[in-house]
């Protein structure tokens, strides 16, 4: 399936910012699932810098900089990718136990395992903590395959957490989140990543789309569509697999991938410094997740 | 050496007492108790002079480190410094056992180059087990946004430092290393050129090797670096400021190299290019030596709260605009945990065991360390992975049970940061203290410097020594002195040239060498320095007026204090709504002198002033930093001379201070370059004085009093002014106001007259805009102009008449719009020409947690 993804990005503010420095983690990266056809970029004003560079991730970024004054900053970004379908459920009863899943991060025979143990250190959001380990022990009994523990425990941050944009903002901390059972798409995703950090297994945040089918026999609303986050977790010697906490599942065909790191604050969709601008701006987020006729 | 050759068998007792301790290594002295052979000549020589000698030497070490300005840890106050402690007996080191050393530094240098290009690059130390991943990947050092950086040449990492100390086996080993912005280079070179001054032929016959060598690699190094070339690349020191600890340094090497000094907001990232600010516009910077922290370095993608960066720098290095050195990124390589594993890293990458071996080293991170380290904690250091300011090693040793129970607690709980090193008591060598040879306990900081391939290494070194034999803590925040470091040359026929060269303190000047901040600086010491005169010269004035030898008429003594008030502008002071301040005047004229918190005072003007010289102190000479040394010393004793109550003759106490500054006036004429900075320097001084002039006449001579106390007054302004000797001499008469006015306001002869700093200002506002070549004038100048004007159409009669309802007012008129026109002159210079710095704000924040 090709989708097009435009993300426009709109920041305005209340004086006129005198220069700005960006780096908009906004370019869809390749995977073993997905591949970026194409991407463009436009920023208004001109820029008077844009590179493209590759993270410590082999997440893709543009960084910029503006120096003339402007009131309005707009970043408007398309892309094409190539997602394969997925299968809807794989088997989750194969892959390592939990008690095998220890020993062979711990022995780390292979480069792989070795490098992803990176993903069970504590990272700028997310700390593990007992709280989180408590919550989250019961679902992990040492038999059990990894994967079927942790799909339990998507289900249960599905059904124990409540979905409220009102609640959080990027900044409110995790135990918050535990303490009221309240989040978004981000708070879950890192939730469940500081779980599994805490019980010991690899687990790194994923920022990307999600497609949103319009019920049926209606128009798809233009710009209707948002970034999305969700997780994946490492099982010694089988690799990553992704699960999605928000919507109790996991991703297959309709998850697109922006870019992936130990958490948000690796893969800030777009993070910068401004001069000037006054104590007010506002910020407009728009995104259209389109199929393409392939 | 010819003393060896008379004398064949050397004296085996030390000739000075010196007594080292029992099964400890001595440096000079071996366990025979007998003096090691390439110790002889300097022990004898120093024998020979006598202990007396050799203290009066090291006092005059110190004042020559204290005029050179040489101070570590300065905090908060610029009077507040402490001066750099050296021991006049080096540390010798035999010039075989040196060359070891020197391979050795030198390996390990090469060693950690490679380390740091693999963990920004392929990380196969990880990937081949050789590191375990999260030694790295959890230290706050990794920065994950310097991935894939990398500068032209051969190596990565410019500068190396190490700490060594030699054990009790007298085996040197390296206990911790530098890798971010090392200091003490720059001391280093400071010590041998103080100590080739105090004890010149003592250096001189020691055939010791020069230290300039490696900064000349140094030098040679980072000019290397610039990625474009042609024409003379521009490299740049890059300090966080005044306030650093090693700011001295910063300075004294941007001296010795010809670089500019500059701050993070002297430097501005545009169109991918880093560029310094200064007075005619925006110049590219090729190359930074940076002795600022990484994480410190960009807030856009490190620390975003840090103030002592560049916005935008990581994207210029990143796409190769400019070079950074040491490369961002480098403080991973501190992590001490790297010492347990450099054998291994030394086998992997250069296939053979590492010539200079480090201290034992546990990391808590490893579960068998970890075990060893919690059941032999009171042998054992203990330093965190992650240096942090103001955090030093904890020895086991010192520490009770309850203390030991807290750090096992800590160190279980946060292995990865912790790391465990053997405590080996450093050697001691002999040292200065109190006219005795006492065993100071040694620490050695050597520096290797990247150069064709391979790595130079500093013939010489940094030796801190602690102030008493049982301390094994070394550090300058902890009270310890330092040392000059003789490697001594083993081949006689060598040439060696011992005098170093001394540092440029003039360079030749250009606009754009200089960052618009120093200039700004330069600008403000001469106003601060104008102002604090002439409250100076009020005061002395009043108070010999005070005391004079005929009892002052009421009406002038309140009016003398209500100026003193107004031209200092320090209220409420002496005015008409505190009546009680004239009652005892002296406290309030005290403080007026003395407190340094308030504005206006004569101290806190002279805090400003030489606040503002150390941030251009790479431009002062070497005389004017020991006329400030003076000053500062005039400065913290005053307090003392002007004790209240005691007051004999209080303007004595004065007169130094005036005599400082006249002398820093002085030397800015005859030993500055004619550049951007001397011009700002001598525009702030006419235009302080310009204005201190309106206000001082405005205070004195516009009130209409009886003739007697007018008179009183006026010659109370022509004292200010220094011109009552001449004016007795030219009028020979009783002091009169129309001649006066001419003499303070309009006589072009006069160097103190307003006429005649209008006429500098102006034209130094000319030259600036380019003299003849530009008809139009500036709006500064415009203003200035406007000021001039008013002054050339006045008449000193007029001015000194009164008009109909009995008031001075054309003399307060004309003063009162100098003063403005002039304000506005000075205000339209700092918009035209210096930066103002606006703070950024991140458009997220992206600073989560309890990170620090």
């Amino acid at each position: 399936m090709i989708y097009r993804i435009r993300h426009l990005t709109r920041y305005s503010y209340e004086q006129p910012v005198s220069q700005c420095f960006n780096r908009a983690h906004l370019l869809p990266r390749n995977t073993a699932s997905q591949r970026c056809l194409d991407s463009q970029i436009e920023v208004r004003p001109k820029t008077s810098w844009l590179r493209e560079h590759r993270d410590y991730f082999g997440n893709r970024y543009c960084y910029f900089m503006l120096h003339e004054p402007h009131r309005q900053l707009e970043l408007d970004i398309t892309s094409r990718i190539d997602v394969d379908p997925g299968q809807p459920e794989i088997a989750l009863d194969l892959g390592c136990s939990i008690r095998e899943a220890h020993a062979r991060l711990e022995r780390a025979a292979d480069e792989e395992t070795l490098l992803a143990r990176e993903f069970l250190l504590d990272s700028p959001m997310v700390r593990a903590s007992k709280q989180l380990r408590d919550y989250a022990a019961p679902s992990f009994a040492t038999d059990r395959t990894l994967l079927s523990a942790v799909r339990e425990l998507t289900c249960r941050i599905y059904q124990d957490f409540t979905y409220d944009p009102e609640f959080s903002t990027i900044a409110t901390p995790l135990h918050d989140v535990l303490s009221h059972r309240r989040g978004v798409c981000q708070d879950f995703a890192h939730l469940a990543i500081a779980c599994l950090r805490a019980l010991g297994f690899p687990a790194r945040y994923i920022s990307g789309y999600l497609e949103t089918l319009p019920p049926p026999g209606q128009e798809k609303l233009v710009g209707a569509d948002a970034s999305h986050a969700w997780f994946s977790v490492y099982s010694p010697g089988d690799g990553w697999f992704e699960f999605d906490p928000t919507n109790n599942n996991m991703p297959a065909g309709q998850h697109i991938v922006t870019a992936w790191g130990r958490d948000y604050a690796d893969v800030t969709p777009l993070q910068g410094i401004i001069f000037d601008g006054g104590s007010e701006q506002t910020l407009e987020v728009s995104v259209d997740v389109t199929r393409l006729p392939g | 050496m010819a003393t060896n050759t008379l004398n064949p068998s050397p004296p085996p007792e030390p000739l000075l007492p010196y007594a080292p301790e029992q099964g400890r290594y001595d440096e000079a002295v071996g366990a025979d108790n007998r003096i090691r052979p390439h110790w002889h000549y300097v022990l004898d020589a120093l024998a020979q002079l006598g202990v007396d000698d050799l203290q009066s030497r090291q006092q005059k070490a110190q004042r020559i480190l204290r005029d050179d300005g040489a101070n570590y840890q300065m905090v908060g106050q610029p009077q507040n410094n402490r001066v750099w402690g050296l021991d006049p007996i080096p540390l010798l080191i035999d010039g075989e056992q040196w060359s070891g050393i020197e391979a050795g530094l030198s390996e390990r240098a090469e060693l950690f180059d490679l380390i740091l290009r693999d963990l920004y690059g392929p990380r196969e130390l990880i990937r081949h087990r050789i590191l375990p991943p999260e030694l790295i990947l959890a230290h706050a050092g990794f920065l994950r946004a310097c991935h894939g950086l990398s500068m032209p040449g051969e190596q990565q990492l410019i500068l190396h430092a190490v700490d060594m100390v030699r054990g009790p086996d007298g085996q040197m080993q390296v206990v911790a290393d530098r890798t971010q912005a090392p200091s003490g280079a720059g001391y280093a070179l400071e010590n041998r050129t103080v100590l080739s001054r105090v004890l010149p032929s003592l250096i001189r016959d020691s055939q010791v090797h020069r230290l300039a060598p490696f900064f000349h690699a140094l030098r040679r190094k980072l000019n290397s670096l610039a990625r474009n070339g042609g024409g003379m690349p521009r490299v740049v020191i890059l300090t966080p400021g005044t306030y650093s600890e090693t700011y001295f340094e910063h300075t004294y090497l941007a001296n010795y190299l010809g670089y500019s000094l500059v701050q993070g907001g002297d430097l501005t990232v545009r169109d991918g290019f880093v560029w310094m600010k200064s007075l005619d516009g925006l110049h590219r910077v090729d190359v930074i030596l940076r002795r600022v922290d990484d994480i410190w370095c960009d807030p856009v993608e490190l620390r975003g709260d840090s103030r002592l960066g560049v916005l935008g720098l990581l994207e210029a290095v990143r796409a190769g605009n400019v070079v950074v050195a040491n490369p961002l990124g480098s403080g991973v390589l501190e992590n001490p945990a790297l010492l347990k594993y450099l054998p291994r890293i030394s086998e992997f990458f250069l296939g053979r065991p590492l010539a200079l071996p480090s201290a034992r080293t546990w990391w808590l991170g490893d579960p068998a360390d970890r075990a060893h380290v919690l059941t032999h904690l009171p042998q054992l250091i203990i330093k965190p992975t992650n240096r942090r300011p103001g955090q030093h090693a904890v020895y086991g040793a010192q520490l009770d049970e309850t203390a030991l129970a807290q750090w096992r607690r800590e160190l279980s709980r946060n292995p990865t940061q912790w790391v465990a090193q053997q405590a080996n008591p450093p050697s001691t060598s002999p040292t200065l203290q109190n006219g005795e040879l006492r065993p100071g306990p040694t620490v050695l900081r050597g520096f290797a410097v990247a150069d064709e391939g391979s790595y130079s290494v500093m013939s010489g070194g940094l030796t801190r020594v602690a102030s008493f034999a049982h301390q094994m803590v070394v550090s300058n925040q902890l009270g310890a002195t330092s040392k000059d470091t003789w490697v001594l040359a083993t081949e006689p026929h060598r040439m060696i040239t011992l005098r170093e060269q001394q540092p440029s303190l003039l360079t030749g000047e250009q606009s754009s060498d200089l960052p618009s901040r120093v200039v700004e600086n330069l600008f403000w010491m001469g106003r601060y320095s104008e102002r604090a005169e002439s409250a100076t010269r009020l005061l002395r004035t009043t108070f010999m007026q005070l005391n004079g030898a005929s009892t002052l008429p009421e009406s002038v003594r309140r009016q003398l204090l209500q100026s003193v008030t107004e031209v200092t502008g320090t209220q409420p002071g002496f005015g008409a709504q505190n009546p009680q301040a004239f009652e005892n005047p002296e406290t309030e004229l005290l403080g007026i002198i003395l407190d340094g918190g308030r504005f206006g005072t004569v101290c806190s003007n002279l805090l400003a002033m030489l606040s503002c010289t150390e941030e251009a102190r790479e431009m002062l000479s070497a005389d004017t930093h020991r006329v400030l040394s003076d000053l500062r010393d005039t400065l913290s004793d005053l307090p003392n001379q002007l004790q209240p109550g005691s007051l004999a003759a209080p303007e004595e106490a004065l007169d130094p201070l005036i005599t400082s500054l006249l002398a820093l006036s002085g030397l800015s004429q005859e030993s500055m370059i004619r550049g951007f900075g001397w011009r700002f320097l001598e525009m702030g001084r006419r235009l302080e004085r310009a204005l201190q002039t309106t206000l001082l006449l405005r205070a004195l001579l516009v009130p209409v009093l009886d003739d007697d106390a007018e008179k009183q007054l006026l010659e109370a302004a022509l004292m200010c002014g220094e011109v009552l000797v001449t004016y007795r001499r030219r009028y020979r008469s009783q002091p009169e106001l129309c001649s006066a006015l001419v003499l303070l306001l309009l006589d072009r002869s006069n160097p103190r007259s307003l006429q005649y700093q209008l006429d500098q200002l102006s034209q130094h506002l000319y030259e600036l805009q380019g003299g003849a070549a530009t008809s139009l004038l500036s709006e500064e100048r415009r203003t200035l102009l406007e000021a001039l004007t008013l002054l050339q159409l006045s008449r000193a009669e007029q001015l000194a008449e009164l008009d109909e309802q009995g008031r001075r007012q054309p003399l307060d008129l004309l003063l009162s719009r100098l003063f403005e026109r002039l304000s506005a002159t000075a205000t339209l210079i700092a918009e035209h020409y210096f930066v103002h710095q606006r703070r950024p704000h991140q458009l997220v924040n992206t600073r989560w947690g309890d990170e620090e």
